[in-house]
């Protein structure tokens, strides 16, 4: 007994083994004493200065002074993977939002499979763009689209925006 | 606008029987495109027009004017809403007014044959869309007839015009989606014809001191334009879009000149713009829009290529990421 409580110590039992053993332990007083000698031992070889007295007596008897104090859980974790799993719900139904709105806005032809992603974000406007009313100017001048629509086709370039 | 776009899909899936028995008073639907495109250069006229950005919602109110004597055309487009904004072009010049600044853009290049549309352009236009002949309709008093463009494919837009019945003039143009949504209108709310019209802002317009620009370039006609060998190659050009033009041309605050391909399908544009990197690094890549007009630019190596048309922006993001150099 003394041997294999020695290698339960050293962590060096096989799972079913050590359960064995342990409830071994909570039964027999004796085994116990042998438990607590053994841990005794080990403090003494670690740390000589402060050993050579039996503690559990003594915080056994302080344990039972101590009050019981009634005091809600704390819920931090609980609440954190509460959050997290909203959090994941609500990115994942926006990402089914964003996949049905892309399945039904932008026709999936050929030719959107080539184009990068930059197609499915708002385009800024031009006159914020600056220096883009210089190609927009330059296209008008030979875009036949200019021909049909005259001088109207500046509102792109005088555009308020 | 709900009820217009309503109104608009009900027309368009209309047309298809109602064209035929409708009575043109043209042999060919695309002469309508010849007539508009003619009216547009040779007719003398003013007025007040509305447009709204579509997908914006963005409405301007501009004032236009239009005259063409001896001496050539001269058009004037001014915004009568927020700050002033006005454009000149006098034959080949071309002046920005914003606020008290006078800008001269840039001479326009070339020799703009007249009728610009050529027969060729009109042609592959019906390979492209089909055109058809729609309601008679009132616009800013004057009597109207529609034409529908639709594409044969969504690689460009639903074009819908109404043109003066006399005239020929465009009264009235909306830009549609493959979704018939509405992506740009205008639509002029008074109009005035013929040659009783204000002439004084043209002299006016034209003896304005200009604002110095940095880098300003005033092209001559050596330095303009110039025919260039074909190093740059779009291998993903939707059908139906044929080179009309390849140049190099000087631009604003540019120390080296841009490569400036055309591409047209008969009715949209779209326009190549290849340069150095060096020196646009401000240029922000990416997708900007206003009403049907798209611009997409993408960093490639050393050059900055800059797409622009009135197309959808998948056809200029197509084509951008297609462009290539092929030459030495």
């Amino acid at each position: 007994m003394k041997q294999e409580i020695s290698v339960l110590m050293d962590g060096e039992l096989f799972e079913d083994e050590a359960e064995a053993l342990l409830n071994k332990l909570k039964k027999d007083p004796q085994t116990q004493q042998e438990w607590l000698t053994y841990h005794l031992i080990g403090d003494a070889l670690r740390q000589p200065e402060h050993v050579g007295r039996d503690i559990s007596a003594t915080f056994h008897a302080r344990l039972q002074d101590e009050p019981t104090v009634f005091v809600p859980r704390r819920q931090t974790t609980q609440r954190v993977r509460h959050f997290a799993l909203s959090a994941a719900a609500s990115v994942m139904a926006l990402a089914l939002v964003a996949w049905l709105s892309m399945q039904a806005g932008v026709e999936p032809g050929p030719q959107l499979a080539a184009a990068p992603q930059a197609n499915a974000l708002r385009p800024a406007s031009l006159s914020s763009t600056s220096g883009v009313s210089d190609y927009v100017m330059a296209h008008q001048e030979f875009s036949p689209s200019t021909d049909v629509h005259g001088a109207a086709s500046y509102i792109h370039s005088v555009s308020g925006r | 606008m709900p009820q217009s776009l309503r109104l608009l899909s009900c027309l368009l899936s209309l047309f298809c029987w109602q064209s035929a028995a409708a009575e043109s008073l043209y042999r060919d639907e695309s002469d309508w495109l010849k007539t508009m495109a003619f009216a547009a250069h040779q007719t003398d006229y003013s007025g007040t027009f509305v447009y709204q950005d579509g997908v914006g919602g963005h409405v301007e109110v501009s004032r236009i004017t239009h005259v063409s004597d001896a001496n050539g055309e001269h058009e004037r487009l001014e915004g009568l809403n927020g700050a002033r904004r006005e454009i000149i072009s006098s034959n080949n010049q071309v002046w920005l007014f914003l606020g008290d600044r006078k800008v001269k853009i840039e001479r326009r290049h070339g020799e703009r044959s007249f009728p610009a549309l050529l027969p060729e352009q009109i042609s592959s236009l019906k390979e492209n869309y089909t055109i058809q002949q729609a309601e008679e309709d009132r616009v800013a008093g004057f009597h109207v007839h529609a034409v529908v463009f639709q594409p044969r494919d969504n690689l460009r837009y639903t074009h819908k015009m109404w043109a003066h019945s006399e005239s020929g003039l465009l009264l009235k143009a909306v830009v549609l989606d493959e979704r018939a949504r509405i992506i740009e209108q205008y639509a002029f709310t008074h109009l005035t014809l013929g040659s009783n019209i204000d002439r004084t802002w043209i002299a006016k317009g034209i003896a304005a001191p200009t604002v110095p620009k940095r880098n300003e370039v005033t092209p001559t006609a050596k330095s303009g334009v110039q025919s260039l060998s074909a190093d740059w190659k779009v291998d993903a050009l939707p059908n139906g879009f044929k080179k009309i033009m390849e140049v190099t041309r000087p631009m604003r605050d540019r120390a080296q000149p841009v490569t400036h391909l055309v591409f047209s399908d008969g009715l949209a544009g779209i326009s190549v713009f290849i340069e150095d990197v060096a020196g646009r690094e401000g240029m922000n890549p990416g997708l900007s829009s206003q009403g049907a007009l798209q611009v997409y630019g993408r960093i490639s190596a050393d050059k900055l290529i800059t797409v622009v048309g009135e197309v959808p922006a998948r056809t200029v993001i197509q084509v951008a990421e297609s462009v290539r150099y092929a030459g030495q």
